[in-house]
């Protein structure tokens, strides 16, 4: 399942094993926006039997997708508590210190899920 | 020539407050994602680093949406919510300005949050913003609660003020990002 990367949405591709979130997130309305991906993503994870990768490299979110990541960590979390193996890798640059505090305050409430901050050396921002 | 002075007056105006970009007016969602790309082009061009000119479009987005989401002043044909928009030039970094009409009735809450908002220091404030998280959105709030929050974790230095008119209270808004 891939939703296309808009001016105000990050790509999002899920596959079997794994999920990715790449861009900028400040859309319209993101509840409008989140719900499809969310179900995407929980359906995905229902059937999923091998570890479950999660990449996230975001440059920009506001203030109203920030409970949209909370809640989508959240329900990462829950699923792990579950059973599910899940690996989540939050990507940031090296420069960008918004992005690596944004990472490490979601972390602090995950503990069933193996989380990482990664950085990225170089900008693969189009 | 009155008309004449006028525009040449706020030309002048604009020259001199080193005014990037400024919207007064209606706005919406469709508005902002039109004019998020000259605002981004107007901040890349001058000689600033990737950092600052990504705080300053944050807090630009978090202040357009709260005049699109909390403006009391709408548009007669389409209740398109009314409010001005501003980013200039400052000492040493740039000045994001918005001024919009509030509910009468909110004002009070909102002027406590902004007080406490403006004494809390970067750790303070990082704490607060996880708590808002968790805690989810406050009842009156469209968005998540959190965008006075951001604000305030991204700018240096912020002011507000309440400002009686003849059509209601203006709420200014004053955020400097460096």
């Amino acid at each position: 399942m891939k939703f296309e990367k808009t001016q105000r949405t990050p790509l999002v591709e899920i596959g079997s094993s794994s999920c990715l979130i790449k861009g900028e997130c400040y859309p319209e309305n993101i509840a409008e926006w989140s719900g499809p991906v969310l179900e995407a993503l929980k359906k995905t994870l229902a059937d999923a039997n091998t570890e479950f990768n999660v990449d996230i490299e975001l440059y920009y979110f506001n203030s109203s997708s920030a409970k949209f990541l909370f809640d989508f960590f959240e329900f990462l979390e829950e699923s792990a508590e579950e059973g599910k193996k899940i690996r989540i890798n939050w990507r940031y640059r090296a420069e960008d210190d918004t992005m690596l505090e944004a990472g490490e305050d979601f972390q602090e409430d995950i503990t069933a899920c193996e989380y990482n901050l990664v950085i990225v050396e170089y900008a693969s921002e189009e | 020539m009155e008309k004449n002075k006028d525009t040449l007056g706020l030309h002048t105006f604009m020259q001199d407050r080193k005014t990037l970009f400024c919207y007064s007016g209606p706005l919406t969602e469709d508005l902002l994602t039109t004019i998020s790309n000259p605002v981004r082009h107007q901040l890349s061009d001058k000689e600033t680093e990737e950092t600052v000119s990504k705080r300053v479009f944050g807090v630009f987005i978090e202040q357009a949406q709260n005049i699109i989401r909390y403006s009391t002043q709408k548009t007669k044909s389409t209740g398109d919510s009314i409010g001005t928009i501003a980013i200039s030039v400052a000492e040493d970094g740039f000045l994001i300005e918005a001024v919009n009409k509030i509910d009468e009735n909110k004002r009070d809450v909102l002027e406590a949050t902004l007080v406490e908002l403006s004494v809390a220091d970067q750790k303070a404030l990082r704490q607060m913003y996880k708590q808002r998280l968790r805690d989810g959105p406050p009842e009156d709030s469209e968005g998540a609660g959190l965008g006075f929050i951001e604000m305030a974790r991204r700018v240096k230095h912020f002011e507000f003020n309440f400002v009686e008119s003849e059509e209601g209270a203006l709420f200014v808004y004053r955020g400097w990002v460096s």
